[in-house]
Formats: structure tokens, sequence, C-alpha cells
């Protein structure tokens, strides 16, 4: 995936400001940032969700906006801050996405089943998606964005509200993913995570890219945490705020 | 946390006016910096505003001409149809600006009394009953013209119950619609009879008035008297009593409707707080389990396994499952059914009456991207073509109306007592429906909007809900206008058109489906982001 400055305003906001990055093929991508920093947009730009005002987005080689059905057919995406289409079950769900992908119905069938047994989901539960817990609706998104074997994952905070085993699972299956020559970027605030996956990390915040590159190369001989408060600039408490507390 | 220095909770002493200004701060905060949402309240702005000017001659008529008869019959009549209308309309057209969520309220430490009274008043700041109290302001310029000062401000008091008492109904019974279509499947039946009840006031004033057309002038009379003395006309008519020498009527009138609004009131409140525990606890239980293959469950082992198969087997569902898109196949059948038996009962023809209940069919899909909102990301990283998208939400929808449109035709015929014309009346029903879909899927990609995330399927965004309404309404204008021809070929054919009415209606309403639905398509490919971004709840 590359993206060639990428720019989007919120009515008078400027919520990304030319960002450019390149996702090398088979590397294991982490985007971090703070509430805000604008990592959901940059993303869902990059996956033709958000007409960009400006920029460009290539995945695997198509751009996205001139030649979307070529770059989405490989792409997995598990957006966030996006409703499912919750009065679904689990399994009608997977069907559902399975057959939009133009899968065969016994593929789909087998794979749905694998999933939902994989992921703890249930493979017979009659649960509508809409009932089901935040954590377990990441997990039915994320089988959705797998169940078509796609070349490159986008995810959008997919640890968040997961439990620590699913979250382990997870990890598991990402991590086999891109041994067998996968491609993920995902963003996510959680740094122990991000320093435990990642190959690559970028940090953005306000809208522009502060720092990105390898994992080794961006946090030196310091904590990725470090790295990251220094690069956005947090504020240092002085213990005199909300004294009220 | 220590407790001791957070002071205590200053519990609000029964002010509605913190409601007032948050209503009024949501809708200045919907428009802002929003020039297509300001357009649209702007229309609705001046929309009511003919509404009002118009409602407000119309009352006023009688007392410029001095005709107290004419009077005694406009007021009670037309002031009962404005009440009934504040039931029906937000049924079937407008929704109810619900911007002031109840549920949102349920952590607050607020007694219901005043939760009741702040919604009340809150629901007062309006265009729809702004634009009411200035058409039945034109009551009071008639009654200040037959009877003088007295009688025009016993008027005064006597609208400004009757707002209240529109206000207060429509409230009441739209919020107990929606408890009744929260529940998933136990309670459907009394849903459906809670919908009969409602959706029949309306065409049960039409038949009366029909019936009365052919009646003479003394029995109308005789039925506005009446209607002057229940809740539903006595507002209208105090200022008349003053004016005819009874103002011992006045108090009387006034003591109907204060304990009408009372009442409703009451009932609000009782569904509100169902409505507000609902929320909570309605998760079934996951005991249920289904064993047959993903793919089968989700097309019904019948539907093709497909995109085009899995897409019309999840509007399906959508339709089954979904409280607001059953809300609207319910009423559409409650009217569609009810609406043309009592014209063809009360004598009239139900001609024109298939040309609405066709174009009402196809309204359904007015806004169909903001019944899932954010949720049609999938179809796009999917990469689903605009045309495959548009004609499977239309064959899903076609799935449950054209079987009710064959009820309609057989019913209307057979009521009407010409069983030979039920292939006709179909015919005319198909074309209305399918004008409708022509007219209604461009709007839906073009106009979309997202519906706030709440379980009241009649909720609407705040701001601009009376010009989505009118949006509506125009498509159904132009639906009857395109298909109004094949009306007029039909008459003037007689009884060849029961020949060839199914074949022309079939033809004239697929070919004007084609055309719009290709249109639709078309715009979807090129807007895809820009539905998505209209759609997504608080954008």
């Amino acid at each position: 995936m590359s993206l060639r400055g990428l720019v989007k305003h919120f009515d008078t906001k400027l919520a990304v400001s030319g960002v450019s990055l390149d996702v090398p093929a088979g590397s294991f991508y982490g985007l971090l940032g703070p509430n805000g920093a604008g990592k959901t947009t940059t993303l869902s730009m990059a996956v033709g969700l958000l007409r960009p005002d400006a920029g460009q987005a290539f995945l695997l080689g198509y751009d996205v906006w001139a030649d979307p059905v070529a770059a989405k057919a490989r792409l997995g995406v598990l957006p966030d801050g996006v409703r499912l289409f919750d009065r679904l079950t689990g399994a009608e769900l997977l069907a559902y996405h399975g057959l939009l992908r133009g899968m065969d119905a016994a593929t789909v069938d087998q794979r749905a089943r694998e999933l939902l047994d994989v992921l703890e989901l249930g493979t017979t539960n009659k649960t509508m998606v809409v009932d089901y817990s935040a954590g377990m609706r990441k997990k039915i998104g994320l089988a959705c964005a797998l169940l078509h074997a796609p070349r490159l994952l986008v995810l959008d905070e997919p640890f968040e509200a997961v439990d620590p085993v699913s979250a382990a699972r997870i990890r598991d299956i990402l991590q086999r993913y891109v041994a067998g020559g996968g491609t993920v970027i995902f963003s996510s605030h959680v740094m122990e995570v991000v320093e435990r996956l990642c190959s690559h990390v970028a940090i953005l915040s306000d809208g522009v890219l502060r720092m990105h590159g390898t994992l080794d190369a961006v946090r030196g001989d310091r904590s990725l945490e470090e790295v990251f408060v220094q690069v956005v600039g947090a504020r240092v408490g002085t213990g005199s705020e909300l004294a009220w507390l | 946390m220590a407790l001791t220095s957070a002071s205590p909770a200053r519990v609000p002493g029964g002010s509605p006016m913190p409601f007032v200004r948050l209503k009024l701060r949501l809708i200045a905060n919907g428009l802002r910096g929003r020039p297509g949402r300001v357009a649209l309240f702007v229309s609705g702005v001046l929309l009511s505003g003919i509404f009002a000017v118009a409602g407000y001659a119309i009352f006023a008529v009688p007392g410029v001409l001095g005709d107290e008869q004419a009077a005694a019959t406009l007021l009670p009549l037309g002031g009962s149809a404005l009440v009934l209308g504040w039931v029906v309309l937000p049924l079937v057209f407008f929704g109810v600006d619900e911007s002031l969520d109840p549920a949102r309220f349920a952590l607050f430490p607020l007694r219901r009394r005043t939760l009741i009274t702040g919604l009340f008043v809150a629901a007062l700041v309006g265009l729809p009953a702004v634009a009411t109290l200035v058409a039945t302001a034109g009551t009071v310029n008639t009654a200040g013209q037959l009877g003088g000062a007295a009688a025009a401000l016993a008027q005064v008091a006597g609208i400004v119950a009757g707002l209240l008492l529109c206000v207060a109904v429509s409230r009441a019974v739209t919020s107990a619609f929606a408890t009744g279509l929260r529940s998933r499947r136990s309670r459907d039946l009394a849903v459906i009879l809670l919908a009969v009840t409602a959706a029949l006031l309306g065409p049960l004033q039409l038949a009366v008035l029909a019936g009365l057309e052919r009646a003479d002038w003394a029995a109308f009379g005789t039925v506005a008297d009446i209607a002057g003395w229940t809740p539903l006309g006595a507002p209208w008519t105090v200022g008349l009593d003053v004016a005819a020498g009874r103002p011992w009527a006045v108090p009387l009138k006034l003591l109907i409707v204060i304990a009408a609004i009372a009442g409703l009131l009451w009932w609000w409140g009782a569904t509100l707080e169902k409505a507000m525990l609902g929320t909570a606890g309605s998760g079934r239980g996951g005991a249920a389990t289904d064993t047959r293959s993903p793919v089968g469950r989700l097309l019904f082992g019948r539907l093709p396994a497909t995109r085009f198969g899995a897409l019309v087997g999840r509007e399906v569902r959508y339709w089954l499952r979904e409280t607001r898109r059953r809300a609207s196949l319910i009423t559409f059948t409650v009217v569609g059914l009810f609406l043309p038996v009592s014209i063809s009962m009360s004598g009239g023809s139900p001609g024109p009456m298939t040309l609405f209940v066709g174009a009402l069919a196809a309204i359904a899909l007015a806004n169909q991207f903001g019944y899932e909102g954010s949720a049609y990301a999938a179809n796009m990283t999917a990469g689903v073509p605009g045309r495959t998208e548009i004609h499977s939400r239309a064959a899903a929808h076609a799935l449950f109306t054209v079987p009710l449109l064959v009820v309609v035709a057989v019913v209307v015929a057979l009521v009407g007592g010409r069983p030979e014309s039920i292939a006709a009346q179909f015919g005319g029903l198909v074309a209305a429906y399918g004008v409708g879909l022509g007219v209604v899927l461009p709007i839906s990609v073009l106009a979309a909007y997202s519906l706030p995330e709440t379980t009241s399927p009649f909720a609407v965004s705040s701001g601009g809900g009376v010009a989505k309404g009118l949006l509506t309404l125009g498509a159904m204008a132009g639906t009857v206008v395109v298909s109004a021809p094949l009306l007029v070929v039909g008459f003037f054919l007689g009884d060849v058109w029961l020949w060839i009415g199914l074949p022309a209606g079939v033809a004239y309403g697929c070919a004007a489906y084609l055309i719009g639905s290709g249109l639709a398509g078309d715009t979807l490919d090129r807007r895809m982001p820009e539905v998505l971004a209209a759609v997504t709840a608080g954008r």
C-alpha cells in the first residue's frame, strides 16, 4: 500500500494534511497516534471509503480511486466506528461477505465455520450481531475481513475491547498471515501490542506523519512509548490539576 | 472519589426550559456548516409558512363572510382533521423529531413529571407546531368577526389548548406504536392490531367525509356539532359558542380538552418509561441454535448463491428484522388496504387511489441507505456495482410489496363490485409502484440522510424533518403525475382496459423502473463515498 499526499478537511478543520506512506509488501505495519490524530480518516481514504480532498492511494499497485474494483478485490478491511449489517447473525454475515466477494458457496461455508470456531463465536449461534458485545463485534468484523484471504489487511483498532484471550488468538492469526506473505497495516494506541507485533511503525498526530520506518529505526534504544510521548508532545502532569478528585 | 467535597447534585426544579434550550442547540448545531441541511431547513420553513398562511385563510373565510353556519361546520371538522393529521402523518410520512431521545435521559436524576413536561414543551418547539398555531389563528379571526372581542379571547384559549392536544396526541400515539414495534417477535400481533387501529383513523375520517358529501347539509351540521363536543373538535369551537350566546360551553369544552391532554400525557409517560427500561435488557438468550450451513441460512436455501442473491437475502432479513423497515411495511399494508376500501365503500372511485397506494409502496425506499447507516461501507469495500446494489434492494422490497399489491387489487375490485377488473387494477398498481421506484431510487442516492440509531422506528434527526417529509411527499406527487396518463388512457378505453390494463401497466411500470434504477445505479457508482458520508450518523 502506498499513500501519496492525502489531505482531508472536515468543514474548516484539517483532519489529515498531506500524509505519504509506503507499506512494503509482507510487512506488519503499526499506525500509532493519539485520539483524533487522523488514523481512521487516513485509513478510510486509503481503502476507498472516504474521498480525499487531494492525494492518491495505491493498493497493491492499483489506484483506489481510479480503479476501485481491482484494488478492493485483494483487500480486507476492518473499519472502526462503522456499523456492521448487525441484523444478521454471525454466520449469515460471513456468508453475505463471502458471496459479495464472489466466492463459491462451498468455500464460504467451510471458511465461515472455521473462522467462527477459531474466534469462538459459535458456529450454530442464532444471536444477531446487534446483540453481540463490543469485543465479539470486533471479532466478527475481523472474520469478515479475513474470509476471502486478501493479500492486504487494513485493520482499524483491531484489539480495542477484545479480551486478552481473544487478542492473543488474533495476534497469532495475524502473525501467521504475515509469515505466509500477507501484509497488515493496523492502527492502535496500545504500545505493547505494536512493539510485540510490528516490523514497521508510523506515528501520526494532528493529521501529520511525525515518524515512520522499521520498528528498530523508530525507537532506537528507547522504548516505543517514550518515543511516542516525545514525538506527540504530550503534557506532563504537574499533580496540581484535578486536585478535587 | 472524595465524597465530602462533591457538591450535592442539583435536581432541576421541574423547569422545561433546559429541554427547550437543548433542542434549539441541537437544531442549530445540526445546521452549522452544512449548506445542504440549511437549504432543507429553509425550504421546510417556507413550506410550513405556506401551510400556515393557507390554513389561516381557510379558517378565517367564514368569519370574513359572516356565515355562522359555515363557521359552525368548518371549524370543528377542519380542526378535527388537523388533530387526526397530527396522529397519522408522523406515522406514515414525517417521523417524529426524537433528537431528545428519552432513553438518553435515563441516567439523569429526573422525575417522570419533569421529564414529560420537558419533552412535551420541547416538542412544541418546531416548525409543525408553529405552523399549526398560525393556521388555527384563523379561527380566532372568525370568532372575532362573529362574536367580538370576548369570542376572540375564548378562541385564543381554544387554539392554545388545541395545539397542546395535537402535540400530545401525536407523541403519545407514536410512542405507544414504537414501544410495541420494539419487541422482536413475540408481540407482533398486538403491534399489527395497534397499527390497524391507528392507521384506520385517517381512512375512517375520509370515509365519513365522503359519506357526508352525499348527505344533506343538516346532517353535516349535526356531525359537526357532535365533533365540537369531542376532544378533537372542542378546542376550535369555543369562540363560536361565545358568539352564539353559549358562554357556559367554554369552560366545559376546555375541560374536555385538558382532560384529554392529561390522559394522553399520562399514556405517553407510561410508554416512555417502558421504552427507557427496554433499551437496557432487550438481548435474547443465545440458547437458540441453527445447524444449517452459513450460506444456506443467509439465502433461505432458495436464492442463488451469487452476489445478487446475498444482497437480496440480506435485504429480506432487514425488512423482517429492523424495526424501522417493519414499521414501514406494516403501515403500508394497513394504509394500502384500508384507504381504497374505505373509498370504495363510501361510493367513491378507487381509481386514483391505486396510484397513491402504488406510490406509497415505493416511498419506503426513499431513504433506503439511511436504514443501516454506515454498514453500507461493507458493500463498498466489496466493490458492489451501483446497479447491482439498486436492483437487489428493489427486488427484495418487491418480494414483500408485489403480493400485497395483488391483495389490494383483489380487495378493491371485490369491494367495488367489479371482480372483472382485478387484472386491470393490479396493472395500475404495478405501474404506479414501478414509476414510484423510478422516482424514488435516484432520490435515495442523491438525498440520502442519516437516521438516529435509536430503536424507535419513527425517529428522524433534528432539523429539516419537515423538509425531508415534504421531499417524500414531492416524490409521491411526482409519481402520481408520471403515472396519471395511464389512468387517463384506462378511463377513456373503458372495457378494453380490462384486457390490456395488466400488460400495459406492467410494461409502463417496468420501463419507469429501468430508467430510474439505471440512473440511480450510475449515480451511485460515482457517489459511493458521499452516500456513505451522508448516512453515517453524526456527520
